[in-house]
């Protein structure tokens, strides 16, 4: 039993950190790959802005422009900063709820990307600056699982890194495996910027080999049990605690904990065949799809219920 | 040479006394020959051997600190909003144990008197009725709230926490300057403070004999169960903050925390047949005591302000048929008025029968005509403030205001004496402050904090607040002052009950 406001909280607590690191990392590939030839650089800069969601992705910008905007920029609401500052913002707001040690780290990390130093760190090594933020972000969950209780709070924290990343990873396949994908240069080098955008590419290499083919990867990123990027990972946790959330409320909970089960479901007796037969971005749109709706159902549930259907009599 | 090294080496050490100018005011740590006094022996000898760097160093770690546990307040600029940490001075401020025994025993029995002042306000007004006390002051004042008349509350405790402000004067003793009765802050400053200082100081805070302040939060707590009367076994106690935008939020959810009760807004709570409810992830549940910092006015927007948001509709009600206990309970700044203050001695005198054992400051009321006539003549020499406001708004400092200021605070004073009183200037104290470096003596005042449920607790700790400009006596947080931690020491005697079970 926690306040309502505060499961609120905590849930977006989890979903603003885990995007953080997404775009992080993302920005990182980004960059990383102006180190190729010019035209392939430009292919990686579209691929990642495609994923994040970019309407034209191929406008002219230089990469590390579009990175700078995506990590630094306030005015922009999906940036690096803007969800650190609202998860920080949120953690505030439930101080009394979450640890001393998650609180430090996570304003450490506010304090640092918000300095006025930040901007001249980032020009002077980008990929430098965005590996500390990466680091600095696992110290974070790291506290957060080390040392809050893994009770309903964290629950709620945890469901909403998971929710947030399966759509994320929805959204990266989707530039890739549309049905109309948008002409690609090196097929490769595109499937390895991938991997790379999923954090995939080495546990990806233990389980396949450096065979790097499309269908895998689609294998990999969808199913895999055990990686904890693949979606069939995110709706696996998401069903588990929203089932732990559910429990021993007496009907209350069971649609958010039913959605999530539905969604895991299709990802545990799904195949990669039939994937492929009706097209990837069928599944993936479901995926995006119930995650709002899980989304949707948690605050009917929990946070934004009609406050008459449960006073007492 | 080696001579020469010495001369040297004694003068850098005695450097930092240098410059140290000790004026009319009561100075905490030298008396006016220039020598330590007793109690800060031990603090001086530790002080003398760390140099100019190792002094910066140990405040850069201390406000890092602070910064890093969010212990900041928002200032709101044009266009963005900075965080700030107040300024914390590195040295603590002591106090001996015989000048704490006093003030503890003078602030129980100013609040048992206050409460019970209350008490009679809200109840039969035979101290009204008696003249001691002018009715128009009491139920002409915009805090007296009407609808507390006639309302039961536990051990007459209307006042749960206050925070009084004390000076010390040139004479060296304490006099009490302000009761805060309505929703007073800073505890929290006092508690960080202490983490601060013990690291900053650790062999010479263990050596001194430092009466602790950690069970502020569990006596807290206790406070706030006892006013839920015996309506439940175990109460559920919750905090109320006005939201994350207060400037005190940051101590709202520390006491939250340190209390382990939840942290509520108004609109996490519901009021459904004169009870109150929060909504927690598992439906509705009842609230029994509300820890609330939230100004009167905001507190229930039915029988208050209508414009607030910040509040509970139907609050007011619930509390009136006594199914939750509001603290402090609303209505209690009529009895911290700025004019009521001049009254208090006779308060005390009244209803328990006893000298003032903490003097007032001299309070002249504007609203009598021949003191008023004395206040507009040596205007100079007067500190005039507003009746209702704070935090050191609406105020002048006669000495410090220029001619035009006075002749205009003049105007002001005329139109509505009813509306000011004046005080003597007192040159608060002086402490020593770490400035650019230096010891520098800054103005101080003292704000403990004192707690009453079923009974009344003085914690032996405060928060000294520091006015940061040299030479200035304001030390409001929101005009520029910072704080320091504050030791009370033990006697021999008590010490050795405090460390034995």
């Amino acid at each position: 039993m926690m306040l309502a406001r505060v499961a609120d909280s905590l849930y977006w607590i989890g979903r603003h950190l885990e995007r953080a690191e997404h775009i992080s990392r993302i920005s990182t590939v980004m960059l990383n790959a102006t180190l190729d030839r010019a035209d392939l650089a430009a292919q990686a800069a579209q691929l990642a802005l495609a994923a994040l969601g970019d309407a034209e992705p191929e406008r002219a910008v230089l990469p590390v422009d579009s990175a700078r905007a995506l990590v630094l920029d306030r005015e922009n609401e999906g940036s690096v900063v803007t969800s650190l500052a609202s998860a920080r913002e949120n953690a505030r707001q439930v101080r009394d709820q979450i640890t001393t040690e998650v609180w430090e780290r996570l304003n450490l990390l506010y304090l640092r990307i918000t300095d006025a130093k930040a901007k001249r760190a980032f020009n002077v090594d980008a990929p430098g600056f965005l590996h500390g933020v990466i680091a600095d972000l696992h110290l974070v969950t790291g506290a957060a699982d080390a040392t809050m209780s893994h009770g309903e709070g964290w629950r709620f924290m945890q469901a909403g890194v998971h929710i947030e990343r399966a759509k994320l990873i929805a959204h990266l396949l989707k530039v890739r495996f549309n049905q109309t994908p948008a002409p690609i240069l090196d097929d490769h080098l595109a499937l390895v910027c991938l991997l790379r955008m999923a954090c995939a590419l080495e546990p990806y290499l233990r389980v396949y080999t450096a065979d790097v083919t499309a269908r895998h990867i689609l294998e990999f990123l969808l199913f895999n049990e055990d990686f904890p990027r693949s979606i069939r990972f995110s709706t696996a946790r998401i069903e588990e605690h929203l089932n732990h959330l559910a429990r021993g409320r007496g009907g209350q909970g069971a649609e958010p904990a039913r959605l999530a089960g539905r969604l895991n479901a299709r990802l545990a007796f799904a195949v990669v065949e039939d994937v492929e037969a009706t097209g990837a971005d069928v599944l993936l749109t479901t995926v995006d799809r119930e995650c709002s709706a899980i989304d949707q159902a948690l605050y009917d549930t929990f946070i934004a219920y009609p406050l008459e259907s449960r006073l007492p009599a | 040479m080696s001579g020469t090294k010495a001369t040297r080496d004694t003068n850098k050490r005695s450097g930092r006394l240098e410059g140290y100018s000790l004026g009319a005011a009561y100075d905490e740590m030298f008396s006016p020959d220039g020598a330590t006094r007793p109690d800060y022996q031990l603090l001086r000898e530790r002080i003398r051997t760390l140099s100019r760097e190792e002094l910066a160093d140990r405040q850069q770690t201390l406000e890092r600190s602070f910064l890093l546990q969010g212990i900041t307040f928002t200032v709101y600029g044009a266009e963005s909003a900075t965080e700030r940490i107040i300024p914390t001075d590195l040295f603590p401020r002591i106090i001996a144990a015989p000048d704490w025994a006093k003030i503890e025993s003078g602030l129980t029995q100013r609040l048992l008197a206050l409460n019970l002042f209350l008490a009679d306000i809200y109840g039969a007004q035979s101290i009204l009725s008696d003249g001691v006390v002018p009715r128009d002051l009491v139920l002409g004042a915009p805090s007296y709230r009407r609808q507390m008349q006639h309302l039961f509350v536990p051990h007459s405790a209307y006042v749960n926490v206050c925070g009084s402000d004390l000076i010390r004067g040139e004479d060296g003793d304490f006099y009490v300057l302000e009761d805060n009765l309505r929703v007073p802050s800073g505890v929290s400053y006092m508690l960080a403070n202490r983490e601060a200082s013990r690291r900053t100081f650790p062999g010479t805070f263990r050596q001194a004999g430092v009466r602790g302040v950690e069970r502020y939060p569990d006596l807290l707590l206790a406070t706030l169960k006892s006013m839920a009367g015996d309506r439940r076994g175990n109460p559920q106690v919750v905090v109320l903050t006005p939201g994350v935008h207060n400037s005190a939020y940051y101590e709202h959810a520390y006491l939250a925390r340190l209390m382990g009760v939840p942290l509520v807004e108004g609109r996490d709570l519901a009021v459904h047949d004169n009870r109150v409810f929060m909504r927690t992830t598992d439906g509705v549940r009842p609230v029994d005591v509300i820890y609330r910092r939230v100004d009167d006015d905001f507190v229930d927007p039915l029988i208050f302000r209508r414009d607030s948001s910040l509040g509970v509709a139907g609050l007011f009600n619930a509390y009136r048929s006594g199914h939750v206990a509001i603290c402090n309970a609303p209505g209690t700044g009529v009895a911290d008025d700025k004019a009521v203050y001049a009254y208090v001695p006779a308060i005390i005198r009244y209803y328990l029968g006893e000298d003032t054992i903490l003097p007032n400051v001299e309070t002249f009321l504007c609203r009598e005509p021949t003191q008023l006539d004395h206040v507009l003549a040596n205007l100079d020499k007067f500190v005039v403030k507003a009746v209702g406001a704070s935090g050191g708004y609406g105020m002048l400092v006669g000495p410090h205001a220029s001619a035009e200021e006075r002749a205009e605070f003049a105007l002001a004073l005329k139109a509505d004496p009813e509306n000011y009183i004046a005080q003597p200037t007192i040159q608060l104290s002086t402490a020593p402050c770490l400035v650019d470096g230096r010891m520098e003596p800054r103005h101080v005042d003292l704000r403990p904090f004192i707690l009453s449920g079923e009974k009344v607790v003085v914690t032996p700790g405060a928060l000294t607040r520091v006015a940061l400009k040299r030479g200035s006596l304001v030390v409001n947080s929101s005009q520029g002052g910072g704080s320091k931690d504050t030791w009370v020491l033990a006697d021999g005697d008590a010490q050795l009950a405090e460390t034995t079970p």
